[in-house]
């Protein structure tokens, strides 16, 4: 069985209000979803079911082929990893002491609180209170919390959110890294380049439902014109298609060695999300 | 109930640490340790007298920690990762309450050496000393349950240490106010029934009957805070 996250008509209601509105997906084994939205679209309270800490209104949500409502048992909350953005530390103990709990408690070897603590680069820093840490260090404290057992499925919500780019390429590594040990990764973002760098597949979620699903690639390929552009040296930009008819322009061009830059106009996926939704990423 | 003493043993560990570090709490401590000195300072040594200082330790050191260590894991998220980790409901609540139990017999053990309390028979006053422990911790995880902060933690357990302290003392106006008979059945007074019981000739049911209300508010507490435990687990 290779399908890992497995999500049919799923509603979700709070007082009357639809949060979810009929939203559908797989994950297999060893993907990078990327599940994108706007604040408020949706993402979170989608990883609070499958994780077990919302019950659904309606549809059905398997996790590993059982009912995501068993992930509350303890041994199934072994296969997951959940990185939220409230990270609950404790913020009186170490850096070292917060993870020694949570090794205790996964019942891991010692040495896994340092193989977690190198992987989000703190292993230096784990003297440290939680309460003398940057926005930045908590999160890496958090992401090394929820890989430390080394899960089937990572749940990340917004990873990136509070990092510098140097510690976000370090852990978009990590992640690789992990990826290519046969770990599952659900992502959530707003950041359409962090989806584009990572994920396999992308969802766009808004205001409640998928309104586009595939890879990058396949995104762009649909929402793509087929455009380029051409930079000439005399400062002017023409926009020719990629047929036949402006071939013959493009050739008279660089015979005559007037191109300065040719680029292929393909959408990025933040325009793929404007174009679908008609709204600005928030 | 899946139950691992490692886990027990890890979140104990991780109480004792953060409470050691957290004085605002810590120091509650002492308070009824200064209580049983001034009131041994006053020269009244009746069973009454002892049992204010015992039931109050028990109110502001159990109840009064144990729902404060709740209610900051709530208040700080830390609640729901112990949720989302192996860690079960019964290892997360004998965890946090070992440690509570471990302060309160300190604190208690050291209220009655103050107050100068020797009790004719110290096997069954230890007995239900520990059934109470059990009650007030139940009552102080019930209590932190339904708070979002410590601020509202310091203030949902003011009435409830009132009355559960000072409820005996209330049995004084019973004779004006027939409703506050019922302050009889309270923990509190049915552990000053028994100890009293217990300095003059006593029967079996002088013994058995506070001792099985302490343990009914036991049980009722438990069972009640481990249904709201189960119902914040999900939003």
């Amino acid at each position: 069985m290779n399908t890992v996250i497995d999500v049919q008509h799923l509603k979700k209601t709070f007082n009357k209000e639809a949060a979810l509105k009929d939203v559908s997906f797989t994950i297999q084994k060893g993907e990078i979803f990327g599940f994108l939205g706007p604040s408020g679209s949706g993402k979170t309270t989608t990883i609070k079911i499958l994780t077990a800490q919302t019950e659904k209104t309606a549809g059905d949500v398997l996790l590993f082929g059982r009912p995501a409502n068993e992930m509350k048992q303890s041994n199934n909350r072994k296969r997951f990893g959940i990185l939220t953005d409230n990270s609950g530390l404790y913020t009186r103990l170490s850096i070292e002491e917060n993870l020694l709990l949570f090794s205790n408690l996964y019942q891991l070897p010692k040495s896994a609180v340092k193989e977690a603590l190198d992987f989000v680069n703190l292993y230096g820093e784990r003297k440290k209170k939680i309460s003398q840490l940057s926005k930045g260090m908590m999160q890496r404290v958090t992401l090394a919390r929820a890989i430390m057992h080394k899960p089937e499925l990572l749940f990340l919500d917004e990873p990136t959110s509070a990092l510098d780019p140097v510690n976000t390429q370090h852990i978009y590594n990590g992640l690789r890294k992990l990826n290519e040990m046969g770990t599952t990764i659900f992502l959530t973002t707003h950041d359409m380049s962090e989806a584009e760098i990572l994920c396999d597949r992308v969802a766009f979620l808004h205001k409640g439902k998928i309104r586009a699903i595939g890879s990058p690639k396949d995104l762009k390929k649909e929402f793509g014109d087929d455009s380029i552009t051409v930079e000439l040296k005399n400062g002017a930009c023409e926009v020719i298609q990629t047929g036949e008819q402006d071939a013959e322009k493009l050739f008279n061009w660089m015979q005559s060695n007037e191109v300065s830059r040719i680029y292929t106009n393909e959408p990025t996926l933040g325009n793929i999300f404007m174009q679908i939704t008609g709204s600005d990423l928030v | 109930m899946n139950i691992s003493m490692t886990r027990i043993q890890a979140i104990f560990m991780k109480d004792y640490k953060e409470f050691s570090r957290n004085y605002a709490v810590s120091t509650m401590a002492l308070l009824p340790l200064i209580m049983a000195f001034v009131y041994n300072q006053t020269g009244a040594h009746t069973i009454s007298m002892y049992f204010l200082s015992i039931n109050m330790a028990f109110s502001v050191v159990t109840t009064y920690i144990q729902c404060c260590l709740i209610a900051e894991e709530k208040e700080k998220n830390t609640l729901r990762s112990l949720m989302l980790s192996p860690a079960s409901l019964g290892d997360i609540l004998i965890g946090k309450s070992l440690f509570v139990f471990i302060v309160t017999s300190v604190i208690v053990a050291m209220t009655i050496f103050i107050v100068g309390y020797k009790p004719s028979n110290l096997f069954i006053i230890a007995i239900a000393l520990m059934l109470s422990a059990v009650f007030y911790i139940a009552l102080g995880t019930l209590c932190g349950l339904f708070t979002k902060s410590i601020m509202e933690a310091s203030i949902i357990v003011l009435p409830v240490m009132l009355i559960f302290s000072f409820g005996p003392l209330a049995l004084a106006l019973s004779s004006t106010n027939p409703i506050v008979k019922i302050a009889e059945w309270l923990p509190s007074s049915q552990l000053l029934v028994l100890a009293e019981a217990l300095e003059r000739t006593y029967t079996t049911m002088d013994v058995i009957i506070p001792i099985a209300t302490i343990i009914a508010w036991s049980l009722v507490t438990w069972i009640v805070a481990g249904f709201i435990y189960k119902k914040r687990m999900v939003d």
